[in-house]
């Protein structure tokens, strides 16, 4: 009688599927730090070189694609961009005169700069982990400045994400857009919060409470009690007039003005200024602001 | 495994992910899942069928570590979607496009567990409007790979010119 080879097909299944689920737990357990972030930061460490490689080698190729996918309206396009910069030209002349008029009164009222700026760090987009993964890797990290928790904006201003790993010369970037964490945000006078929703690129906003409705194009961009964001940087355009419910709550939907997938470029911020407030940031579940606006209360909730 | 075919596997997984992360990233019309579509040809070629599991499993952690979710997500996906290409690999054997046919309902049904655990586990992944889209791009672009180089990467790891010829 001929001895079968044994089929250890299923228990080997079975066995990595438990490993597998164990794994996801103890990740879970552990909000994304310690062992596995020690273990994610290796991994793309060793990867990061190849696919900086690649992506010099693959960027011009999609390019000089997009670019003759693009050849019949390039006239148009140029046209308008002329137009643009035509514009911004006069828009910076207007601004000299402003910060010409800002020194004067600077100068006369002996008024310092408090050292806040925000230091920008550019950097390219050189790619994203899987299909079915909406992160996006870029190509400076930790030698550049970033760190974890740092807000990412593109090179118009507009709200992309943050950063939710570093190495030494690569970051992975979350979308707002496909993240869980919620941004705190103002819209004309009322302050709440957008996050994302399953299976649309529109975003979910609610105002808790609200005191007036909001139309359609109303602009919805970073509060000054969010912890993850600067103040002021655009986040999306509300698409649904709606208008506070019994109890005061408001939900509409808004359209982000970024598309992650066609990032090349994008900018992250230096926010907080102070690094460690920064990670220290990404490790709090959520933070409750309260504000008075116009003599009522809000409060804001943000997860991170 | 011996040596020689698992350096090659090790490579192949290797050039997938850098592919995946780059040039696959950025075209919207193109996007299969390559290490998907590794995974599944593996089990068409002499493999022990316990390593090709191993090998998924493998796999799916390190495009883990490489990405924003959980740690073990596509690990899981993975393994499954190897399982099943085990148990029906005798199916695959009959012609290209029957292979392409077999690698895209895998790919679909590896797609369709991804959401599922993903959900259950509170992932981002069903987050975004170009969910639905990749269910249907990722199992096609995978099909059309691998009726052009399904029958060349399982004569590559095999070392037998004579394997999916296809007669």
């Amino acid at each position: 009688m001929l001895n079968q080879p044994r089929d250890r097909t299923l228990p080997t299944l079975i066995t990595l599927l438990v490993i597998g689920l164990l794994l996801m737990t103890f990740d879970v357990r552990s909000e994304g730090v310690g062992v596995t972030a020690v273990l994610r930061r290796g991994a793309q460490t060793i990867v990061a070189p190849l696919q900086k490689g690649a992506a010099f080698v693959v960027n011009p190729v999609v390019d000089l694609v997009d670019s003759l996918s693009n050849v019949a309206t390039l006239r148009e396009t140029n046209l308008e961009l002329q137009r643009q910069l035509a514009e911004a030209e006069g828009q910076i002349v207007g601004l000299e005169d402003d910060l010409a008029r800002l020194q004067l009164y600077e100068d006369l009222y002996q008024l310092e700069a408090t050292g806040l700026d925000i230091g920008r760090t550019v950097a390219r987009v050189i790619g994203q982990p899987s299909a079915f993964d909406g992160a996006l890797y870029i190509d400076k990290g930790t030698k550049s400045g970033i760190a974890v928790g740092q807000p990412v904006i593109d090179t118009n201003g507009f709200v992309v994400g943050s950063v939710e790993q570093v190495t030494a010369g690569t970051a992975v970037i979350v979308p707002i857009t496909v993240g869980h964490d919620e941004v705190a945000v103002i819209v004309g006078e009322q302050i709440g919060r957008v996050r994302s929703q399953a299976f649309t690129d529109d975003m979910r906003l609610e105002i808790n409470p609200a005191d007036e409705p909001i139309l359609a194009g109303d602009r919805a961009v970073t509060a000054s009690t969010s912890v993850r964001f600067p103040a002021g940087y655009p986040v999306c355009d509300v698409t649904e007039d709606a208008g506070p419910s019994a109890d005061g709550l408001l939900t509409t939907t808004c359209r982000p003005y970024v598309d992650p997938d066609t990032l090349r470029v994008v900018v992250v911020l230096s926010w907080p200024p102070d690094p460690i407030t920064a990670v220290t940031a990404t490790t709090t579940t959520t933070s409750t602001t309260t504000t008075t606006i116009g003599g009522s209360t809000t409060s804001t909730t943000e997860g991170s | 495994m011996r040596l020689r075919p698992a350096v090659v596997v090790t490579v192949m997984l290797l050039v997938a992910v850098v592919l995946q992360t780059t040039l696959f990233s950025q075209t919207h019309l193109v996007v299969p899942d390559l290490v998907m579509l590794c995974v599944i040809l593996f089990a068409l070629t002499r493999m022990r069928p316990e390593v090709v599991l191993g090998v998924g499993f493998l796999a799916g952690i390190v495009v883990d570590l490489l990405g924003s979710r959980l740690l073990g997500l596509q690990a899981i996906v993975y393994v499954v979607v190897a399982y099943l290409a085990l148990r029906t690999r005798d199916r695959a054997d009959v012609g290209r496009i029957v292979t392409a046919l077999w690698v895209g309902l895998l790919s679909f049904a590896g797609a369709v567990l991804l959401f599922v655990v993903g959900t259950l586990f509170g992932e981002n992944v069903v987050f975004g409007g170009g969910v639905l889209r990749l269910l249907f791009l990722v199992p096609v672009a995978n099909a059309i790979l691998a009726a052009l180089f399904g029958p060349m990467l399982v004569r590559l790891i095999d070392r037998d010119a004579t394997v999916f010829r296809y007669a």
